[in-house]
């Protein structure tokens, strides 16, 4: 980089501020980080900070001066499972946890495709825009289903069937319509993905002149262990609550994308009875286990939304994109266990209504997923992936040695 | 950690665990075949076809209940018709309804025989 190259030539460096950055910053919820002066009790209380050129440190001093890409370009950021161990301990206040929420929140925008979306979705303004075209297109798909299956050449029979969704939305339907947008949106995700990637070879730190400390295979696979485990995300102390909720949420809503994955290829799966796909019986496994991961994942939502409403001083600030995130998810869960209810209650035209509500929320969340909190599955894989690559490795708290002795 | 990793391999045991059983089963027990019957040679074929019958028999049973009662169209084939060929609860409705976990309301008004001796298949 520029400024490094001057720097190591003790040149002096001008540094410009970006002012933009700085006030875009400030909004998202890192108001404090102009009260940092650089004492690094952040750094040295942190427990997953590496011992080399640790975190939160560095990012408060280039918040202060708007250094957007140094922030954007940094693997560190995700490194931080925002633990609040820093917040907790910093003299001053500046929240350095909280702060490195907001450059997450800015480095998911920066690397949206297409950029406007991710402007869209941090934005409560535009809500009634971005449920308004899950709706449409989600309308406009019931309405020219006869069309498409006369194209087609689908036949069924579409008179009323007692206790089905399928003269509405047929299962041919349903998994072109949400396979289709979700190839688009897995698509602009690999596109934020592969930039963010290609940067962090060039730029990021650990990086070096050194070769990789580990192949790229192995790298992926201990990430992924450190991700099921929540190794990292359990050795927080101050805000404990944060890992366990996550952990109904994370498993919770892989039981249920594996029941999904599993009743879509349902017809062409030789291990399911293909005689009968559809529908589950209640006592069948797979129902138990999607009803199972749907409750341990709403548990685990309204447990993160009641620590953020009730233990502010240990969840952190949180901010529309943190609320916008675990409400959808919520919703996704609550709305779908509405449905079910309604359809075992046999309540027409109820269940319907349910069940569309319930689809613009699962859209929503697939769609936005480039753009939104949700995001943060990919960029902080991608980091940890990282660090894994590049032989970053996590450090011992200065701190909190002692207590552990 | 290693509690970390217990939690891991619980929660990857219970979300596979339906793979195992759908195998298992698809192993073990066979999917129930419709048990066709057919006592009598003027019954060549049902009402409607296999297919039809098989994802929307109770539509249609649904539709011939509100033709009888509403409309007082009476000549057409309702629940009493199924058991000239399909004589028995028990070898025809209940093998896939308690596949499928249903319980229909159907037979509380309705007389159909639980089992019936066989007839010629």
């Amino acid at each position: 980089m520029e400024i490094a190259e001057q720097t190591s030539q003790g040149k002096p460096v001008w540094i410009e501020p970006d002012l933009d950055f700085i006030r875009a910053l400030r909004k998202r919820g890192g108001e404090s980080f102009k009260q940092c002066f650089q004492c690094g009790t952040c750094s040295a209380t942190c427990g997953l900070s590496p011992d080399t050129e640790a975190f939160p440190r560095k990012e408060m001093a280039w918040a202060a001066w708007g250094m957007k890409e140094r922030l954007v370009t940094n693997p560190d950021i995700w490194l931080c499972h925002q633990c609040n161990d820093c917040s907790l301990r910093c003299p001053r206040g500046a929240r350095p946890g909280d702060v490195l929420a907001a450059v997450r929140q800015m480095s998911v925008a920066h690397y949206s495709v297409p950029r406007f979306l991710g402007r869209w979705v941090s934005q409560p303004k535009f809500i009634p825009v971005l449920l308004g075209i899950p709706a449409l297109l989600l309308g406009l798909a019931i309405l020219a289903r006869e069309p498409m299956e006369a194209v087609l050449g689908i036949s069924h029979y579409t008179s009323d069937i007692v206790y089905s969704y399928s003269p509405w939305f047929p299962h041919w339907l349903l998994n072109s319509f949400f396979g289709f947008f979700s190839l688009i949106a897995f698509l602009a995700m690999s596109a934020g993905v592969a930039r963010y990637w290609r940067i962090l070879k060039t730029t990021g730190i650990g990086n070096g002149a050194g070769p990789p400390a580990k192949a790229l295979g192995p790298a992926v696979v201990s990430a992924l262990k450190s991700i099921f485990g929540h190794d990292r995300f359990t050795q927080c102390t101050t805000a404990t609550a944060r890992s366990f909720s996550h952990v109904f949420v994370f498993f919770g809503f892989i039981a249920l994308t594996v029941v999904t994955l599993w009743v879509i290829t349902g017809r062409y799966n030789p291990l399911i009875q293909t005689d009968f796909v559809y529908p589950f019986g209640f006592w069948s496994p797979w129902k138990i286990l999607a009803n199972l991961g749907g409750t341990a994942a709403l548990f685990g939502c309204v447990w993160m939304v009641w620590e953020r409403l009730e233990r502010r001083e240990k969840a952190g600030i949180s901010t529309y994109f943190d609320f916008a995130f675990v409400l959808t998810l919520g919703l996704v869960v609550f709305t779908g266990f509405v449905t079910e209810g309604m359809h075992y209650l046999r309540l027409v035209p109820h269940r319907h209504v349910a069940y569309f509500i319930h689809l613009v929320f699962v859209f929503a969340l697939l769609i936005y997923l480039p753009y939104s909190k949700f995001a943060h599955i990919f960029y902080r894989t991608t980091a940890m992936v990282f660090a894994e690559y590049s032989g970053r490795k996590m450090g011992d708290p200065v701190l909190n040695r002692g207590e552990r002795e | 950690m290693k509690a970390n990793k217990i939690v891991v391999a619980v929660m990857v045991l219970i979300i596979l665990s339906p793979i195992a059983f759908s195998a298992a089963s698809r192993l073990l027990t066979e999917s129930p075949k419709p048990f066709l019957e057919r006592p009598d040679a003027k019954y060549e074929n049902c009402i409607r076809d296999t297919e039809y019958m098989r994802f929307h028999h109770m539509d249609y049973l649904k539709e011939v209940r509100e033709e009888y009662v509403r409309y007082g169209i009476r000549d057409q084939e309702g629940l009493n018709s199924c058991k000239e060929c399909h004589a028995s609860r028990e070898r025809f409705c209940n093998r896939c309804h308690n596949t499928v976990d249903l319980n229909v309301d159907c037979f509380g008004c309705h007389y159909y025989p639980e089992t019936a001796p066989a007839t010629s298949n």
